[in-house]
């Protein structure tokens, strides 16, 4: 039974990255994905200038409430110029129908294998770098112990298409509310029973240095400002509380990556989860029915 | 009344009814010519009907037994305490109502308002034992409360064993 926890880069891009880099003679190269239903990317390469890479992804569309600068997440123009340096460089305005594209130059890599390597993964990250950038800002506060500049205020990120999760920053603590809302209705009812179990075991004795974690169907006292339509939701709200041990060092880029994409990981397992219980109980309820079940003449 | 455990009570009442509701005899269809249809399902002729037996064991949980001279359908609803157990009711009783011909007794779909139901005709009966098929029946409804909540519970343990992973992360 494999634990599959979501990793933050896009092994696809990556594949194409690196295949790029490996063959010294450009190919012309154009594709077009989605990823997590929610992320779309685009990739345009010519054989003519095999060293030159353009990617376009295109975010979610943030709800009203939201903060963007230029039509991104705030601080995340800022954050890709800091993460990747002289090789990515944003092309204003970007291509039609997305938010961002970047013109990777391929000859900047770094020479040394394991480090144009971890680049190359670091593009592939481009999703978690842009969407977790403004928490990312924040954290980065909670971790320095220093005053983020909006504190106090219930502050609204885009998380997926229409949908925001809140933040609560405090000098010492964190408070990260996710809105919860399926399209299914069996899907809603595993989601909510999941979420729970999963507040649930939180409370075991030996995950106590884990955030704290509460599910409520009912909005919490902290979002009383917010507006109606970004409350409404069908499998209740879940709350985690992020403290400075959880964003320290190393564990800052894992910690955003794992908010960042809590609502995909819900969503995975919901359906993963309930497909092989399902199956795996079904299949042995009906060979003990058979075998033992059978009306004797 | 004697206090008895109460899902024995429901169970025996509804064991003692099916025993006198299968007497079933072989009944030629009398609207086609040459056919041979269960009369319970067709409802066409009412003195081939007898009164149908509505046996509940709560508002949640009951069971229809209606008979005819050739053929007997018993409809049960189950105990859905949540929506889970809902969804998970639905599901598993639906899969086994598809595997119909394997159990022989199914029926395909269930009677309207019930979660599930099973037709037994003549043949049934000339083929197989009656009480054989009435413990069938009997140890069904039991079991099928059980598979339920062990169901439920697969759930949940596999919730916590996921959950437990994903805060694992974070440490």
């Amino acid at each position: 039974m494999s634990m599959i926890l979501l990793s933050s880069h896009s092994k696809y891009l990556l594949d194409i990255l690196s295949n790029r880099v490996e063959n010294a003679e450009g190919v012309d190269i154009e594709r077009r994905w989605t990823e997590f239903s929610d992320v779309c990317y685009h990739i345009k390469g010519s054989s003519e200038t095999p060293e030159f890479l353009n990617v376009s992804v295109s975010f979610p569309t943030p709800p009203e409430e939201t903060e963007i600068e230029k039509g991104l997440p705030c601080g995340a123009t800022e954050a890709v110029k800091v993460a990747y340096g002289v090789v990515v460089e944003s092309i204003v305005p970007p291509d039609e129908g997305f938010s961002l594209t970047l013109k990777l130059d391929l000859s900047k890599l770094p020479k040394n294998k394991e480090k144009r390597n971890d680049m190359l993964v670091k593009i592939a990250a481009v999703r978690e770098v842009v969407l977790g950038a403004p928490l990312k800002r924040i954290l980065e506060h909670l971790a320095s112990r220093t005053r983020a500049p909006a504190k106090d205020r219930v502050i609204t990120l885009v998380h997926r298409p229409k949908e925001c999760i809140f933040l609560i920053p405090r000098e010492d603590k964190v408070t990260v509310i996710y809105p919860i809302n399926f399209e299914d209705s069996i899907d809603t009812v595993l989601a909510t029973s999941f979420l729970q179990d999963l507040a649930e075991t939180r409370r075991s004795a030996s995950l106590y240095s884990a955030p704290s974690c509460t599910w409520s169907s009912t909005p919490p006292a902290e979002l009383d400002n917010a507006t109606t339509e970004s409350l409404s939701v069908n499998a209740g709200f879940f709350t985690f509380v992020i403290l400075p041990r959880h964003v320290e060092g190393k564990k800052l880029d894992r910690t955003v990556w794992i908010l960042s994409t809590f609502h995909a990981y819900v969503s995975y397992h919901v359906k993963v989860r309930f497909l092989c219980s399902y199956i795996s109980t079904y299949t042995i309820m009906i060979l003990d029915f058979w075998s033992s079940r059978r009306i004797n003449a | 009344m004697e206090g008895g455990n109460p899902l024995k009570l429901y169970l025996n009442c509804i064991r003692n009814t099916l025993e006198a509701a299968m007497c079933l005899q072989n009944f030629p269809c009398q609207e086609v010519e040459r056919h041979n249809k269960p009369e319970v399902e067709l409802k066409t002729s009412p003195e081939l009907l007898l009164n149908p037996v509505l046996i509940c064991r709560n508002e949640a949980e009951k069971c229809l037994i209606e008979t005819s001279i050739n053929s007997l359908r018993i409809s049960l609803k189950v105990k859905q305490a949540d929506e889970l157990e809902n969804i998970l009711a639905k599901k598993f009783l639906r899969f086994l109502s598809m595997r119909a011909e394997a159990f022989q007794v199914l029926r395909r779909q269930p009677v309207q308002g019930y979660d599930i139901s099973f037709l037994i005709t003549n043949y049934h009966c000339e083929d197989m034992q009656k009480n054989k098929l009435i413990d069938f029946i009997v140890q069904f409804m039991e079991d099928i409360d059980k598979e339920i909540s062990e169901l439920k519970l697969s759930m949940s343990t596999r919730g916590r064993l996921v959950a437990t992973e994903f805060l694992k992360q974070f440490i």
